[in-house]
């Protein structure tokens, strides 16, 4: 429990490290809106090269990046599936036809079974799930075994294929970018950068300085809190408590073991936490001053420009095509 | 010179069981007093009245000639510094830096002086190289100390330690005993508040407290050698006081003492 590692930031060198979190968020935002106004192929794909070079120039992780793709990778199977089962516009690109006939149904079942009990074994799961899914619809696309009970029909249409990519490639980007703000930003430069962003609503009466003050006891306390259930785990397993086995009914029961000392501490905890803070003189909502400055520098500057820059691009060529 | 005045306090949680009853006390600036008492007996609440933590139903407090009451309670909080008893539940800051920086934000200090007061008062407590340490690196003698370098940033003229020992280890007690003892030959108030005899050992004056009562208030040497009233607090007298007392109760010889060392050696 010495160690842990809040958010992604691993220190490194590159200029997005040394960048003032506001800039990166501001910019993150000029961005993202950007991959969603994109509506042709030839800016998407300089879009994507500009992303893979911002990688590289900045000296990014890649292994890193990749793995906070992974989480992604079933949502965006699915949506470019279902884009292409079930978006019916535009000119027909392909169709087949689909034979269900009891021993073809017999060879898929074959398939997902084999594949149901091989899973748990291989490398690149998901991967072989795809192969899976596509194997089932070439399957009854192409076998012709045995008389048919039904047939149907799988068109692609031209708008499947590219709503689909778009959807796709949007969401990397997306994630990408935002990847690289938190792997190049300390959890507590973040909540700097983000309460003076925000600052703006206190027009509409946001204390944002208290939010950013929750943010950072937040942040703070949550190694002292897994230490402490930790040691409360510890406690319950000398009573007899086994965390790891057990019937459903059971784990609730151990995860209440759990919960309810841990509110209670809790409490207790902001409690005297309250107290500390007030005797050093904090009275919330008023000013104080700041030991954390951010600094702007040129290449904050400059960062900023290229990302609108990119922005009114994009609109542009959304205008004029 | 009086640095708090403290008449006829009083205070309750629930009406008819009174945590604190008529408490009389005055210190003067430059002292050491310990606040002596078994659990229960209203000590910490008598350090939380005295920073407007808690209100008082009856009575009045002085810090530095000012009254406490709604209008000058954060004035009372920049004279008077409070170290907790639990090291994590005090810990404001991401950082050893972000900590002792928190009381001087609260201040309004001006960053350059922030800064500077930072690396002063960590040097001071020994932590200047663990500035950027967060708290789950540090022992719990260490956040101790950063908790004081918090208060002495904020340059108080008191510090009560509300048994900010309790929780430590024997080399962490030590270390903050002596910072004690530094702070206070350099002029700080303290107020220390334990139920640990060996710390009443330091310091001017005890304040023996019971079922929220004042029940002795003397010279140290006087409360710590006062058999009765140390059983009445259900205190234990230190051992080697212990054996004074019987050596001159006994008015014995040589021979004897030495029996009565093997005895007390056997059962203390």
């Amino acid at each position: 429990m010495k160690n842990i590692v809040i958010g992604r930031f691993v220190p490194g060198k590159g200029f997005l490290y040394r960048m003032d979190p506001r800039t990166k968020i501001i910019a993150l935002v000029f961005l993202m809106a950007s991959a969603f106004i994109i509506r042709d192929f030839t800016t998407m794909f300089v879009a994507v090269g500009l992303l893979v070079a911002l990688l590289f120039v900045g000296r990014i992780n890649i292994i890193r990046v990749f793995s906070g793709l992974r989480p992604l990778m079933y949502l965006l199977a699915f949506t470019f599936i279902f884009q292409l089962l079930f978006n019916t516009q535009g000119d027909l690109v392909a169709s087949w036809e689909l034979h269900y006939s009891p021993l073809n149904i017999l060879a898929v079942t074959m398939l997902v079974v084999t594949w149901f009990f091989v899973r748990r074994r291989l490398p690149f799961k998901f991967f072989f799930f795809i192969a899976t899914f596509v194997g089932v619809i070439a399957l009854f696309a192409t076998l012709r075994l045995g008389p048919a009970f039904a047939t149907g029909t799988l068109n692609i249409h031209q708008n499947a294929i590219e709503t689909g990519f778009f959807i796709v490639m949007r969401l990397l980007v997306i994630v990408t970018l935002s990847t690289i703000l938190t792997l190049t930003t300390k959890p507590t430069d973040l909540n700097l950068g983000l309460e003076s962003v925000m600052s703006p609503l206190k027009v509409f009466r946001i204390r944002t300085e208290e939010m950013a003050m929750i943010i950072s006891i937040s942040l703070r306390y949550i190694p002292t809190l897994l230490d402490e259930a930790n040691k409360i785990m510890l406690a319950q397993a000398s009573r007899g408590v086994d965390f790891s086995e057990g019937k459903f009914k059971d784990k609730i029961m151990q995860i209440v073991s759990l919960l309810v000392p841990m509110f209670i501490i809790s409490f207790k905890r902001s409690d005297e936490l309250a107290n500390a803070m007030e005797a050093r003189s904090f009275v919330p909502g008023q000013p104080r001053t700041r030991l954390h400055q951010l600094t702007w520098g040129f290449a904050d500057t400059v960062a900023l420009v290229v990302s609108l820059l990119v922005l009114t691009a994009v609109i542009t060529s959304r205008v004029v095509m | 010179m009086r640095i708090i005045d403290i008449e006829n306090l009083s205070f309750h949680y629930r009406a008819g069981t009174p945590v604190l009853e008529d408490i009389t006390l005055h210190v003067d600036k430059g002292e050491w007093i310990t606040i002596l008492g078994h659990n229960g007996s209203g000590k910490s609440t008598l350090s939380k009245l005295l920073v407007g933590l808690l209100r008082a139903k009856k009575g009045t407090i002085k810090v530095g000639g000012l009254e406490l009451s709604e209008n000058t309670v954060y004035d009372i909080r920049k004279k008077i510094g409070i170290v907790f008893q639990n090291p994590d539940n005090q810990f404001v800051g991401v950082t050893v830096r972000d900590d002792i920086a928190f009381g001087l934000e609260n201040l309004q200090i001006p960053r350059d002086t922030m800064i500077e007061r930072i690396e002063q008062y960590a040097r001071k407590v020994d932590m200047a190289d663990y500035l950027n340490k967060e708290p789950h690196n540090l022992s719990g003698g260490q956040k101790q100390r950063v908790a004081i370098a918090g208060i002495l940033a904020m340059e108080t003229d008191i510090i009560i330690f509300d048994e900010a020992t309790s929780m430590l280890d024997p080399k962490g007690r030590n270390t903050i005993l002596s910072m004690m003892k530094q702070l206070n030959d350099e002029g700080v108030t303290v107020i220390n508040i334990t139920h640990d005899m060996k710390e009443s050992l330091y310091g001017d004056r005890i304040v023996v407290l019971k079922n929220g009562k004042i029940i002795k208030d003397d010279k140290t040497d006087a409360v710590l050698k006062d058999q009765e009233i140390l059983e009445k607090s259900n205190l234990e007298m230190l051992l080697p006081l212990r054996v004074l007392r019987l050596l001159e109760s006994e008015n014995v010889k040589d021979e004897k003492v030495r029996s009565y060392l093997w005895q007390l050696s056997l059962t203390g």
